[in-house]
This record gives structure tokens, sequence and C-alpha cells, in this order.
């Protein structure tokens, strides 16, 4: 199958096998692509995988640190096809991730985040209900990642709305507005998962707001809330009795990878589509874990032409949980994300590395 | 200021004026190594040897061990010995220390050699606990509970997070600023200004590294070799490779055939003895190896890159310096000169401790020579990087801590 194949056909219908032998040939041409355009990737292959074995599967296919694009942006296009560069949020102290886009990665990601959201919105644009603030797009020279995801999802929907003020508070004459127009018919909701739950479903509660027509699609990790001991369940429980919202869909995503777009089906779990997968490795031996232990995710796509993203050693945990069993229907691997690889603590001479660890 | 605690002579929270107030209590002059700081010192060591829980440490171990008795003992003859008949030392007054928060013993042997010069020391904790002090804090209240009260007022063990005007009022209080944890902290505690007559002493970031004669190894029997990984084990895994005399490079002197046969040798041994020891860092460490070997490879003209467990090798091809970045846990840098004098290329002001097997002593009296301070200022066999010396980042500490009358009769 080529690419626009993988695109076009109905997303999760490929079983793992057949899956597997399509991204494969495909991921080793991006291999080939980026070793001839990109210098640093060429060299980091020659000393980290020096004995060129055949790739017999996918998870033979080199992959390389996401923490690496933090010092280093790498690039396979020339500095005049830059067509917009990407930064992760990164927390407090870290450096941001930089990632370069020509025009033609920048057009498959749009194509494959919209094959990805009509699989749950269906085809047409939907109202649309942001749990942010207006000030978070407003800048547009200069997008935060946090912006530059709020303004791809913005595609999927028109007449948007802000449910936040400026002050991040909630615009409940805003709210009220777009539910009176719109609340009778389906509706998209999206924010991401902490603004969701703190800055909006907790201050619902008791105001009888229905957002049963809705469908809320969230992101942006768990971290937070797992810190304030809130499991996706309850995230769910609450907005059925608080709003009577049902449809519910995160989604996992990275912006070192774009197409890396793992969206949640019904029964929870996180699905890759036709055109990326997932693979779960031990996280000290590196070897591919088997179903049912947790481990390393490495994402792989074949959307990135610009940088050589196309397989990438994520420091996220995660556990598949069956492969082609799903019963929403989906097929491919069913995983979930368990969150970050727990920073170590460090010991040594120097305050700044402790400092560093602390961040 | 609520978060102010003082840890030793007693615990209790404390303002800012009652820990000043106590510093300024006139106290009992007394010269270098008194008989009740010796003891008290000895004590010390006793009760860490002692100490069910510091047993599991072995840098506790260490510390204890190096400052038992016959070790003190022999520490005061050396320092009278090179004390002229026509100079008197004393003590230079209140020695105000930054420790490390990172490295839990080192608060310790700073005091320590502050404290046998005759001064009063003021220690500042940062707010990291780590169960290493808390066992160290433990033994010494429970001490000095027992000990003559000259003591008691001699030392002063505060806790507090980043507080500018706490660290200005004990700058401006003391004699003599010790500064450990790094270019950011020296800079950063710089910046409190200290009375005129006062001065630092600072130990920036640091990196060490290893030589090893490439055919003196050969020669070595297979005991022999093992133990010599298990040395460099220790000088390396100990902090995590990263306190800054923890080696980061593996240079090999010889020809290019014994120095691959040793080099195979070697990183096996080492090998198995992390399996003995059962060492095993956290994935964490491991990704941030992963990711810093592939900075590496971009930066610098790495040409292998092996790794076996804990251990992790880039080789390099030519003698460019290294950056002053290092991730710690067991990535090591590997390259090979054909004579000891060849390291001076790669040796930059940062490099503070050459461990080295293989060479006699005239050849690495030679070498210090040729580098004529520019680089390194320890020179010890493989074993002894962690080892804690009077003679430190090029100070001789104990002088550091003194002063000297000089003294002269009418003829």
């Amino acid at each position: 199958m080529t690419f626009d194949e993988l695109l076009s056909a109905p997303q999760y219908s490929l079983t793992q096998p057949e899956k597997a032998a399509a991204l494969l040939p495909l991921l080793r041409e991006l291999t080939a692509h980026h070793r001839v355009r990109c210098p640093g990737y060429d060299r980091l292959l020659q000393v980290l995988w020096p004995d060129s074995r055949p790739c017999e599967g996918i998870a033979d296919l080199p992959y390389l640190p996401v923490g690496l694009f933090k010092s280093h942006a790498l690039r396979s296009v020339p500095e005049a096809e830059i067509f917009k560069t990407l930064q992760s949020s990164g927390t407090t102290g870290q450096r941001p991730s930089r990632i370069v886009l020509d025009r033609e990665t920048a057009r498959r990601q749009t194509l494959a985040l919209s094959r990805i959201m009509t699989h749950v919105l269906g085809p047409r644009r939907l109202p649309m209900l942001l749990i942010e603030s207006p000030a978070t797009v407003r800048d547009r020279r200069q997008v935060s990642a946090r912006a530059a995801g709020v303004l791809g999802m913005m595609n999927f929907g028109h007449a948007h709305a802000y449910a936040l003020d400026e002050r991040m508070e909630l615009d409940w004459e805003a709210l009220q507005a777009f539910l009176y127009r719109f609340g009778g018919q389906p509706f998209l909701i999206f924010g991401f998962t902490f603004v969701v739950w703190s800055h909006f479903l907790l201050k619902l509660a008791g105001r009888g707001v229905n957002l049963s027509n809705g469908i809320l699609i969230h992101s942006g990790g768990w971290k937070k809330l797992a810190d304030l001991a809130v499991t996706p369940a309850e995230l769910r429980e609450r907005f059925r009795r608080d709003t009577g919202l049902a449809k519910i869909y995160n989604f996992y995503g990275m912006v070192e990878q774009v197409g890396s777009v793992f969206l949640e089906g019904e029964d929870g779990y996180l699905y890759p589509p036709n055109f990326a997968d997932v693979i779960v490795r031990h996280p000290i031996s590196l070897e591919e874990c088997p179903v049912g232990e947790a481990g390393l995710l490495q994402v792989l796509s074949i959307l990135p032409l610009s940088y050589p993203g196309h397989s990438l050693l994520t420091e996220d945990l995660g556990v598949i949980h069956h492969i082609d069993g799903s019963a929403c229907g989906r097929r491919g691997k069913a995983f979930s994300v368990l969150g970050r690889l727990p920073q170590a603590e460090l010991r040594g001479c120097s305050d700044v590395i402790a400092a560093q660890v602390a961040s | 200021m609520s978060d102010l605690e003082i840890l030793v002579p007693d615990e209790r929270a404390a303002s800012l004026d009652e820990v000043v107030g106590i510093l300024s209590q006139p106290s009992p002059p007394r010269l270098p190594f008194s008989d009740s700081t010796v003891e008290f010192c000895a004590a010390f060591s006793q009760a860490i040897f002692q100490d069910r829980e510091a047993a599991r440490y072995p840098e506790l171990a260490a510390l204890a061990f190096w400052m038992r008795k016959a070790e003190i003992i022999r520490l005061r003859s050396d320092f009278e010995r090179a004390v002229r008949a026509d100079t008197v030392a004393a003590p230079r007054g209140l020695v105000f220390h930054v420790p490390p928060s990172n490295v839990d013993t080192i608060f310790v042997y700073s005091w320590l050699l502050s404290a046998l010069a005759g001064n009063r020391s003021l220690i500042r904790l940062s707010s990291t606990r780590t169960p290493q002090a808390e066992i160290l804090l433990r033994l010494w209240r429970q001490l000095l509970a027992q000990a003559p009260p000259e003591m008691q007022q001699a030392t002063v063990v505060v806790r507090y997070g980043h507080s500018e005007e706490v660290t200005r009022a004990f700058s401006m209080a003391c004699d003599l600023r010790v500064i450990w944890g790094g270019d950011q902290t020296v800079s950063a505690i710089r910046s409190a200004p200290l009375r005129p007559h006062a001065r630092d002493l600072t130990f920036p970031d640091r990196s060490s590294l290893c030589v090893i004669h490439a055919g003196r190894y050969g020669e070595l029997s297979e005991d022999g070799r093992e133990k010599l990984a298990e040395q460099f084990f220790n000088d390396a895994y100990w902090f995590d490779q990263l306190a800054c005399s923890s080696p980061r490079e593996l240079v090999w002197c010889g020809e290019s055939e014994p120095v691959r046969a040793a080099s195979r040798d070697f990183w096996t041994a080492l090998g198995a003895c992390v399996r003995r020891r059962q060492h095993q860092s956290p994935a964490a460490v491991h990704m941030r190896k992963l990711v810093f070997a592939c900075e590496s490879i971009l930066d610098l003209p790495v040409s292998e890159y092996r790794r076996v467990a804990e251990t992790t090798v880039l080789q390099l091809d030519s003698p460019e310096p290294l950056s002053a970045e290092h991730c710690g846990g067991g990535l090591f840098f590997e390259r090979s000169i054909r004579q000891l004098g060849d390291l001076a290329p790669v040796l930059q002001r940062r490099h503070q401790t050459l461990t080295h097997f293989g060479f006699p002593r005239l050849e690495l009296i030679e070498l210090a020579r040729l580098l004529a301070g520019r680089a390194i200022d320890r020179i010890v066999p493989i074993g002894q990087a962690l080892q804690f010396h009077r003679f430190w980042d090029g100070y001789d500490l104990l002088q550091e801590f003194c002063r000297l009358t000089y003294c002269e009769a009418a003829e």
C-alpha cells in the first residue's frame, strides 16, 4: 500500500500483520531518505547501528530518542524549504524540542489529523466549543505547542466559541450563548485534559449544564490529573453525571512526531491510525516487550519527510493490552500511556545537575 | 524566615537573629588540633562505624575511616612539621560552609578540616534531605550533647532554602566562606559580600579522567585486572559518575594492538564487576545516557558506540577536548595516546583528577610539570578518585583554614 492508500483507507481497518507489512517498506524508504538528506542522522545510524542487518520487521528499524530534538534540530530539507518550526511545550527549566516542517510534511500532517478526527466526528464540521482562553491563540507569530494544538483542532469546527475568559475563568455568558445556539445538535468540545478538568468541569457542578450532544476531544497528558488522583474513569463519570456528556476521546501525541495521533476508542484504549504504529520496549534492555508488559513507547509514523522523526523512542511508559482484539471494532494495537518515565534522583558535586533533575 | 532550621547542635526552628546571636557569642580561643577537637572527631568516627543504619552506606564508612583517630594524629604531625619555627598557625575564626546539595558527606569533610584548624563552623545545608545526611546529623547531635561546652559552641548546622537575606547575613559574619556546588552556586553565593578581611574558597565545576598504560595492564594477572576493575567501578559509579573526581574518560597509553586488547579485556572485567555488585541504574539514567550519546555522536568525532548493561563506551578518534557537560550514570569516552605527555592537548582548566595505572612516579611528576598548573589538581591511583584529601582542587585545605602569625625575637 502507498502512503495515499493508507491514508484514504478507513482508519483502524488494517489487522496488525497487514499494517506491519504495509508500513515496513515505507518506513525503510524513509530511513534511506533521511540518511541521504540529513548528514547528522546518517552519522547517528553509522555509529549506533553499524551492522546494517536487514530489517525484517518494524521493530528492527533504527530509532532516535525523542530527547535528542531538544539539543539538535535535525532536518532533511534545506533551510529555504522550512515552512514552519514546531516547538514542544517542555516543562520549566528544560529546553523545548524544535521540529522543522516543509510544506509537504505540513500538508500530510493536516491530512492525517483530519482522517483521524473525522473517524469520530463525521465528515461535517461541527460547531466548536474551545475550553481555552481566546488569548492562547491570539499571537499567531509565536506559536506555542499549546496554541499549535488548538489551531490544528480548530479546523474541525466552525462557529468557534471560547468557554474561558482571559484569566482562564469560566465565561458563563459565552458558554450559555454557545449552548443556546448549538446545544441541540452535535457539537465539538476541545481542550487540554488538565484545563478541561480544573477550569471547566469542576466549575460546572450543580449548574445544570447540558452537554449531552457534545463530543469531547482532549489531550495533553494525565500527569497533572494523576497528581490530583483523578483517573480517566472519574473524568468520564463526572462528565456524564454533571453534564450528560458521554462521547469523550482522549488522544496521545507529541510535537516531535507528526502523524502520531493516537485516539481513544470507545473502549478507552488508544489506537494507532493506519499510518502510524507503536512498539513497547523494555526501559533498560530496549528489547521489544510482549503484549501486557509495560515499557517505553516507541512511535512510528510514515509522515515526517522534513526531519528524521519517523521512528522515535519516547520517554513515556505504556503498555499494549491486545492486538486485533478490540471490542469497539478497531484493529491493530490497543494501548495505554502510563505516564512519563520517573526522573531519577542524581547525585554529584555540581548543584546544577540536582536542579535540572528537580525541574 | 520561617524555613530556617538549626540541625546541630540541637534540632529546632530558629530566627536569623538567633543564629547570628549564637555565632557572635565570644568563644574561648583554640589552636589547631586541640585535644578536645581531636577527641571529638575520633568519637564521631567511632559513632559512624558503630551505627547500624550508617553501615548501609559505603560513603559513610569511608568518611569514618578518613576521620579515625590514627589518621587525625597523622594529619596533626604532618601539619606540625610544616609550620616553621618562626610562625604560629592559628584558626581564621568563623568559617561559613556551603556544601553541594548532592554529595552527602562533603559537608563533614569540609567541617572536619576547618574544625581541626580550630575554627568555628557554620554549615548551610540545602533543602534536599538525604538519608546519609540525616544519619550524620543525628550522630552529631548525640555526640555534642555529651561534649564539652566549647565544642557545643563551635559548630552550627542550619538548613534553609534559597534565601538571599540569610546568605548575606551569614556571609557578613564569617571570616572565610567555603563554596562547593559548582559554577552556578559559586556565582550565586559570591554576590553576597564578605567583610573586607574575609575571603572565599571556591570549588567550581570540574571533570576528571583516567589513564591506563596498556602494556602494563596486559602484564596484570587475572586477579589484578579484576581488582583494578573494582577500583575503577568505585571511582565511577559511587556517585553515579557525577562526582567531580569521577572519571568520564578513559585514556589508553600505548601502541594500537596492546591498547585494543587491553580495552576489550578491561570493559569485560568492568561489566563483570557491575554484575557482581548488582549495580542497576533507574531507567531514566539509561535514557539520559542514550540521549547524551546521540548528542556526543553529533558533536564529537565518536567512531564507535558500545553499550553493555550499565556501561556505555564512546570511542573517540581525535584529541579533541570534551565539553563540560556529562550525563553521568556510566558513560565513558575512550581514546588512546602514545605517551603520557600526549594527554596535555586534551586537558583543560576544569580537569581535576587524573586517576592512573601503570606509570612510575617520575613520569607522573613530569606530566604535572608539563601542565604547570594549567590543568589537573590531583594525580592518584585508580580507586582513590573519591578519597577526600587535604590537598583538593589545588588547595592545601588545612593551610587555607589557618592564618599564620610571624614571630621574630630580637637577636
